[in-house]
């Protein structure tokens, strides 16, 4: 036996097998002991629960999801929640990450006084915390009836941020969409070799279309824009933001930006002196050096952190759970303590956030590669 | 038959297609010194570096003082006692100073304590003429200094034999010399040497026995003075043009 | 050559004004800027410093002084601050657990000094600080009266789920490494995908599994309590990372060094051990500190699945009582303890990056 040991191949191989063996093994005694447990709490495996309906409501969706919905419609509904404060929380954190992260390589010392000050007071605290924070914050405000105007198209409550909304049908979207279709394609096909051109023809083209369209076919009673009225304790009409949103979106648009401000900083830090100087004796101007050298160049440096950022922050969505946001953990673990299917439910879990975290990267690198430089690496 | 440190018979290598080593067949007595020459890609290096088992060789055999290397550990750890290797690159430890890059290997291979290990490499590293080098790190010598560093180290094991994979290849012109003198006096103390150089000075000078490889093959041996002033096939005639000059 | 065709360069302005010029006001549009945002500095300071410090109230053991007052009520720090420092544990026995975090904080300090950078000499040095924290606090020998783990809470816990992390984390981060670059396809492949599936889930999904599915598919028997499960969970979470990071490090070793240790004659554990590992870790030391001050963070997650850790002592502290409306005081104290260990860390962590790029420079 101990021979088989001291040969390397040989050895090789036995471990291999040992281990291989052992993993089997204890794959085996999970699933054993889970299908005890199963049987003896009487719960069915498979995934025909997810055609029950749950029994229980969700404070927020952006689907029809009510207290008689099947799971399937409420999970779809937590991971629909889950990708819109996702992609909100990071188109707000890209944005509030370039402005800092300018500030932060600016030349004027104020403004990098001023980046600094927000980068380390949002990077050292954990986010759940700010979330936790902003959430109290949202949840103090005054009632509906002691709402704070903003200039008569919101109102900010504890119940939320009402906003003026658009009231249009779907025939309405139909006719926008295909206004800026109709108006795109002409810029392309009309607008000439002069830069500026297309995109001012589009642009044109968009609004006067939109509103004639709209004009013409309207009904004359439905409004076109609905606003928020106090009736009674509560609002109605327009569109209500929820504290639960806010929070979670504040906070990872505070957190995620500062995190983004460092990559945008480290991505212009690293464009080569040498290239700027070569740049410059060339005789560009300030501006265009930034437009054609260094911001391309630190667009390509930043994407591989840029794209773990955003992964990371999709999952820290999870953190809603803290303030009550349905969002697709949340649902999925109240599901488990309301039905009892937890290996399933585990499985959806890790199956709807593989799949997010894929589709991050896989467009992250497809980004990647599109503006990859072309050398012999 | 004479004492035989190295003896390989029949052995071929191949890498996924490429055929590195085609039917080698070497022996290397005790106290040999033997130079392996010839244009790169010719399978020099690939041929010494299976004599202590960095490479593993497909077919025919390699014995080193009698042990036949394979897969077997305790096969493996005795011919790497008796076998020191000194490469390129230097490939000393970064992290360590010169004195304890030369006390590690004997204390962990030996199990030696560490009063004996010092005294033995000091004792290596003033024969290789840098004794004063001792708490230096790498990074702080020079190439020449560092290949004698990187000798003196592998002599502390205290082999039979040594290998040479191109010492001087990496070194600045300068350095060259300060080498070839320390690996000069190895060779006038008796130690067994297989060398892959360049340096055909050195050869002359050293060497009892010269072969020539291409292709993966050895094409021609022989001592120095018929390997450099008749060598009897073309392929040598051809790259001693081109190492010696026109 | 004496005054001259040739212009000469004008007189250099007092140093440091022209240089705050420069920085301040180099062009019209810049000055505009700083106006502007100095304004707006200025105007946060002024009322930042306003609310914490002139209309402040210190140290009122009564509500009601603060209700007066315009300014931060810090006396609810005074009120609850201990809830958010020991949680629940035992009020008399409330100099075990300060001990018991100050020892840790040594430990940190003390992995800091290069004297102590060898991997026996750390792993003795964190066992020890670990192994001491855990005495203290739980107690049962020595003559300290039992305090169990549910009685744990506030920033002596956050404390221990760090320190268990990295204390059965970092070796395993180790394992998962040298696994991933083993040349055995079967042990190579099972590390890829079990880092890869673990660094691809939040660590929320994985502390709710081990609170909830390991007792589903373990017996009875193997389960423990519910925070030892949730700290080796974390631990595997931060070992996946800390892989990862080791993995680069082993790879930007050069390849010779390997072979020349296999030359001498080394063995595995030795190459490993005396070259491998010192080098990777020094190479990565940066990525690895960053690693470490996120997990801190991190703990703060475990407020989710119940419990009483730093974060979750705050909104209990706050609470609905009295003290109810100072939330803020409340947050931004806790927010300061994470603060200091953060960036004290972060910083460290950047002085140490400047130091080997010097050395290597």
């Amino acid at each position: 036996m101990l021979r088989v040991l001291r040969n390397r191949r040989t050895r090789g191989y036995v471990i291999q097998a040992a281990v291989l063996a052992a993993s089997l093994l204890l794959t085996l005694s999970f699933v054993l002991t889970a299908r005890d447990n199963l049987v003896s709490q009487g719960i069915a495996t498979g995934f025909g629960f997810l055609d029950r309906s749950t029994g229980w409501p969700i404070n927020f969706s952006i689907i029809e999801a009510t207290d008689r919905s099947p799971y399937s419609r409420m999970l779809l509904a937590g991971f629909l929640n889950t990708i819109l404060v996702g992609l909100a929380g990071l188109a707000c954190a890209t944005c509030v990450g370039l402005a800092v992260g300018l500030m932060r390589v600016s030349s004027n010392l104020i403004l990098n006084v001023l980046g600094t000050v927000f980068v380390e007071t949002f990077r050292n605290v954990p986010l759940i915390l700010q979330v936790i924070f902003w959430y109290a914050i949202l949840t103090h405000m005054p009632s509906p009836r002691a709402a704070i105007d903003l200039a008569g198209l919101g109102f900010l409550s504890n119940r939320g941020l009402m906003l003026a909304a658009p009231a249009w049908s779907a025939l309405d979207l139909a006719i926008i969409a295909l206004s800026i279709i109709a108006a795109l394609f002409a810029a392309h096909r009309f607008g000439g070799t002069r830069p500026l051109a297309p995109w001012g023809l589009a642009l044109a083209g968009i609004v006067a279309l939109s509103v004639v369209l709209l004009f013409l076919g309207h009904e004359p009673e439905m409004p076109l824009i609905s606003l928020p009225e106090l009736r009674g304790l509560r609002f109605v009409g327009g569109v209500t933001i929820k504290p639960e949103f806010s929070a979670l979106l504040i906070a990872i648009m505070a957190f995620g930006g500062a995190y983004i401000g460092e990559i945008v900083r480290g991505g212009f830090l690293s464009v080569d002196k040498g290239r700027l100087e070569a740049a410059r004796a060339l005789g560009l101007s300030n501006a265009q050096i930034n437009r054609f050298i260094r911001i391309p160049l630190a667009i390509r440096a930043m994407l591989p952190a840029l794209t773990n950022q955003y992964v990371w922050l999709m999952k820290a969505t999870t953190l809603g759970i803290a303030i009550g946001y349905p969002d697709y953990f949340m649902v999925v673990s109240t599901s488990i303590n309301q039905s009892g299917q937890t290996m399933e439910l585990l499985l959806l879990l890790m199956v709807g956030f593989l799949l997010i975290n894929y589709t991050i990267s896989g467009t992250m690198n497809w980004i990647n590669g599109r503006l990859a430089i072309k050398g012999r690496s | 038959m004479a004492d035989l440190a190295v003896r390989i018979r029949g052995v071929n290598k191949r890498f996924g297609d490429f055929d590195a080593l085609k039917s080698i067949d070497l022996n290397v007595a005790s106290g040999e010194r033997v130079v392996i020459c010839g244009p790169s890609g010719s399978g020099k290096s690939t041929l010494i570096r299976c004599i202590n088992r960095l490479e593993v060789h497909d077919t025919g055999s390699i014995e080193v003082e009698g042990v036949e290397l394979s897969d077997d550990d305790d096969a493996i750890r005795d011919v790497r006692r008796e076998v020191g290797m000194v490469f390129q690159d230097f490939n000393l430890f970064p992290h360590l100073t010169t004195l304890e890059n030369c006390t590690l290997p004997r204390i962990r291979v030996r199990g030696a304590l560490r009063a004996e290990a010092e005294a033995l490499a000091r004792q290596e590293l003033t024969r290789m003429r840098i004794a004063e080098q001792a708490e230096k790190y790498p990074d702080e010598l020079s190439g020449g200094q560092q290949q004698r560093v990187a000798i003196a180290r592998a002599l502390c094991l205290q082999p039979r034999i040594m290998l040479f994979d191109e010492p001087t290849s990496a070194l600045d012109p300068e350095m060259i010399g300060e080498v070839l003198d320390a690996m000069v006096a190895l060779a006038e103390d008796g130690m067994t040497m297989i060398c892959v150089t360049h340096e055909m000075g050195f050869a002359r000078k050293v060497a009892d026995r010269v072969v020539f490889m291409a292709d993966g093959r050895i094409v021609e041996e022989g001592p120095p003075d018929t390997f450099f002033d008749a060598p009897r096939e073309d392929a040598t005639r051809h790259f001693l043009d081109q190492i010696l000059g026109a | 050559m004496p005054g001259g065709a040739l212009s000469r360069p004008p007189p250099a302005m007092a140093g440091r004004l022209h240089q705050l010029r420069k920085r301040l006001f180099s062009n019209w549009f810049d000055g505009i800027v700083t106006l502007l945002a100095g304004a707006a500095l200025v105007s946060i300071v002024v009322n930042l410093v306003d609310w914490a410090f002139l209309n402040a109230v210190w140290s009122e053991a009564d509500v009601s002084q603060c209700r007066e007052v315009s300014g931060a009520c810090w006396s609810v720090i005074d009120a609850r601050g201990r809830l958010v420092l020991f949680g629940l544990y035992p009020f008399d026995q409330h100099w075990r657990s300060t001990l018991a975090c100050l020892i840790i904080v040594i430990t940190m300090i003390l992995s800091c000094l290069p004297a102590l950078w060898g991997i026996k000499r750390l792993s003795a040095l964190w066992i020890a600080g670990f192994g001491t924290f855990v005495v203290l606090m739980y107690g049962g020998i020595f003559g300290l009266s039992v305090v169990t783990t549910e009685q744990w809470g506030g920033l002596s816990l956050t404390v221990f789920i760090f320190a268990g992390v990295i204390v059965l984390g970092m070796p395993m981060a180790v394992g998962l490494a040298l696994a991933r670059r083993s040349k055995l396809p079967v042990i190579h492949w099972l590390a890829a995908i079990f880092i890869d599936t673990v660094r691809s889930l939040p660590l929320l999904t994985i502390l709710f599994a081990a609170a909830v599915v390991v007792p589903f598919v373990v017996p009875q028997w193997a389960q423990g309590d519910k925070l030892g499960r949730v700290v080796v969970a974390f631990a595997i979470f931060y070992a996946a990372y800390q892989a990862e990071i080791i993995r680069a490090g082993i790879q930007s070793i050069p390849s010779g060094q390997e072979e020349a240790a296999q030359a001498l004659g080394m063995n595995y554990r030795s190459v490993v051990l005396d070259i491998i590992l010192p080098q990777a870790f020094r190479n990565t030391l940066p990525s690895t500190i960053n690693q470490v001050v996120i997990t801190f963070k991190e703990t703060s997650i475990v407020t989710i699945i119940g419990f009483f850790d730093v974060t979750a002592s705050a909104s209990a502290a706050v609470g609905r009582g009295e003290w109810g409306a100072y939330y803020i005081e409340i947050y931004v104290f806790v927010a300061l303890i994470y603060f200091v260990f953060v960036f004290g860390l972060s910083r460290y962590g950047a002085y140490l990056e400047r130091r080997t790029r010097l050395h290597h420079g």
